[in-house]
């Protein structure tokens, strides 16, 4: 079988600086992708590359036989990848119903002038949105907040709540970004749950960063450990937490 | 879903009392008129009123819902303004009947705006905060001053156009209609009261649907996070112009009611320079950011009130002051904002309590 996504010596230089060099990932369709690796490693730029916040200086990034490499961001979300950010990015003013169905946005489209004119195709399609957004909360089991506004939303569900809108753009790949930042045991427990869910409920691929060990050893399939932009080891997860190289570069000599 | 119908009637009922304030509004002041109880002060402060609460209501667009500041809504007045007198000035003396030619007339000048507003949009909106509030200060003080140098006028040749003087139209005949500072003469008195509260309406029924549709959202996601409504795949130069054009467009009928109001039309600094764009950005901000029912009160009041306190003099400034500290404190102070959170719950009968999580 292909992969789902296949990044092949993927790299960036700020000025003389590699940031991310030579990074390379197969990710099969429905795989719990980790990606982990000391700070300042380069987990985030490597998303950032997948997403087109960056554009890659070299490699080729291609998306279930599709080559994405530098596509802007609208595009390769169209494209169908999707992420949460390691500092929560919310539209805040919104209700938490308005933030998933802006996720729907491009699926769900009617022109301005029938949202102006309020025309029945706007009421069949505003009302194939909400129940779309509601069943998206239900699974989060956020549906008992969706009328409060973003922002005054507890820490924990705020990230639910990223993941359901990231979600709502039925997107082929999903990219969490330290989904358990800031977490406690419990919640970091329920949120291992959550990601599991999403995988099985939505047959989703997913690929997430993640410093919480227990986190990674619990759900992820396979792991690649990145240090200083390069790829250090590559594999199935116990193998790969078990290596003394890798288990060097988290505490040093 | 039940909570997803109980917001949507809450939004409904919003606009309704928006939509009624204004009709009990006319309908007062229809009685006023018909019995007589009208000063002539008053009388010449209608049209007025409803051409500054369609502006707030424009500007709030881009302010409150877009987030950007714009300095430069003045610009898109004058536009319209211009335009419209133009075609009416063109059309004066055909056969067309008067109301059509002033329908048209409120098209020309809307469609105008539009125009400009979508081009000076495309550069403009590259920018962001006071970068963005600068350079459409200066758009606007751009398009007031070429108009107060423009000439213009037709002949059986066609239309001429100087930035000179009358002399370099080389005009054979024909009738000179923009002369320069000058400005247009004889517009005909289209603007009613009864036409700028349609309008109004018309306004606010184009921008209440705009906010709680799905465009309406795409542009408060852009707002609110610009980099997550990128990730979600929304096209955020789409949105952004549409927003700005939209406002544009309906400051330009705010310009269109303004020209055929008076006999006559200059492109001065106090009609269309910076001073009214910023007059225009204190009714957003005193009715509130973003509330649109907010600035159509405060564009009444605001305009109301140094026309209403002329008999203290002295102490007219110092009360609009006041009035303005107070407006300011009611709108966007949280302990009021608060205040008027429990009023409405208590109106409605409903304990909403524990909904903002500290």
């Amino acid at each position: 079988m292909a992969a789902l996504l296949k990044v092949d010596s993927l790299g960036i230089s700020f000025g003389g600086l590699k940031a991310v060099d030579k990074f390379n990932v197969e990710i099969e369709k429905n795989e719990l992708y980790g990606l982990i690796g000391p700070n300042g490693a380069g987990k985030t730029t490597v998303f950032n590359l997948l997403t087109g916040v960056y554009k890659p200086t070299n490699g080729q990034i291609t998306l279930d036989g599709d080559n994405i490499t530098g596509l802007d961001c609208e595009a390769i979300n169209k494209k169908g990848i999707a992420r949460t950010f390691q500092n929560i990015r919310l539209f805040s003013q919104l209700s938490v119903l308005d933030n998933v169905k802006v996720g729907l946005h491009n699926n769900h489209a009617y022109s301005t002038l029938d949202g102006i004119f309020r025309t029945p195709k706007f009421r069949k399609v505003e009302k194939q949105m909400d129940e779309r957004a509601l069943e998206l909360l239900k699974v989060f089991e956020l549906e008992g907040y969706c009328d409060y506004k973003a922002s005054n939303l507890p820490y924990g569900q705020q990230r639910k709540l990223e993941i359901a809108r990231a979600l709502a753009t039925e997107p082929k790949l999903l990219l969490l970004d330290e989904p358990a930042a800031g977490m406690n045991p419990n919640e970091t427990e329920e949120l291992m749950n959550t990601i599991r869910l999403v995988r099985d409920k939505f047959d989703m691929t997913i690929l997430l960063i993640e410093h919480d060990m227990k986190l990674v050893s619990g759900i992820c399939d396979r792991l690649t450990v990145l240090n200083f932009g390069q790829v250090l080891k590559q594999g199935l997860t116990q193998d790969v937490l078990h290596d003394p190289e890798v288990i060097k570069a988290y505490l040093g000599d | 879903m039940d909570k997803v119908n109980v917001e949507k009637q809450k939004i409904f009922r919003s606009n309704l009392i928006t939509f009624g304030m204004v009709i009990a509004a006319y309908i007062v002041v229809e009685v006023m008129m018909k019995t007589g109880n009208i000063t002539s002060l008053l009388k010449g402060l209608l049209v007025p009123l409803c051409i500054y609460s369609i502006l707030a209501v424009s500007l709030n667009l881009v302010v409150g819902i877009s987030g950007e500041l714009s300095l430069g809504h003045a610009g898109f007045m004058c536009i319209g303004a211009f335009t419209s007198a133009t075609w009416s000035m063109l059309m004066k003396s055909s056969s067309m009947p008067e109301g059509i030619r002033f329908f048209f007339a409120i098209l020309i000048g809307a469609v105008s705006a539009a125009f400009f507003g979508f081009l000076i949009g495309i550069p403009v909106l590259r920018l962001k905060g006071d970068y963005l509030a600068i350079v459409t200060l200066a758009f606007g003080e751009i398009i007031k001053n070429l108009v107060n140098a423009l000439y213009f006028g037709v002949d059986a040749k066609g239309p001429h156009f100087s930035l000179e003087d009358s002399m370099h139209l080389n005009m054979d005949g024909g009738t000179i209609i923009i002369k320069g500072a000058q400005g247009i003469t004889g517009a005909p008195k289209n603007s009613n009261f009864t036409i700028g509260v349609i309008l109004l309406l018309i306004a606010l029924f184009i921008v209440l649907n705009l906010i709680n549709s799905r465009t309406g959202r795409a542009i408060m996601a852009i707002r609110d996070n610009r980099i997550a409504a990128e990730s979600v795949g929304l096209n955020i130069t789409k949105y952004k112009l549409l927003a700005f054009t939209i406002s544009a467009a309906i400051a330009g009928v705010g310009g269109v009611l303004y020209a055929h109001n008076l006999s006559s039309l200059q492109a001065l600094p106090k009609n269309f320079g910076y001073n009214q764009s910023i007059m225009i950005l204190v009714f957003v901000v005193m009715g509130g950011i973003g509330n649109i029912r907010g600035s159509v009160i405060a564009a009444v009041v605001l305009t109301l009130l140094p026309e209403l306190l002329r008999g203290l003099s002295d102490y007219r400034m110092l009360i609009y002051a006041v009035v303005l500290i107070f407006m300011m404190l009611f709108t966007s102070a949280p302990a009021f904002m608060q205040y008027r959170e429990r009023i409405m719950t208590a109106l409605h009968g409903k304990n909403k309590g524990g909904k903002e999580m500290d």
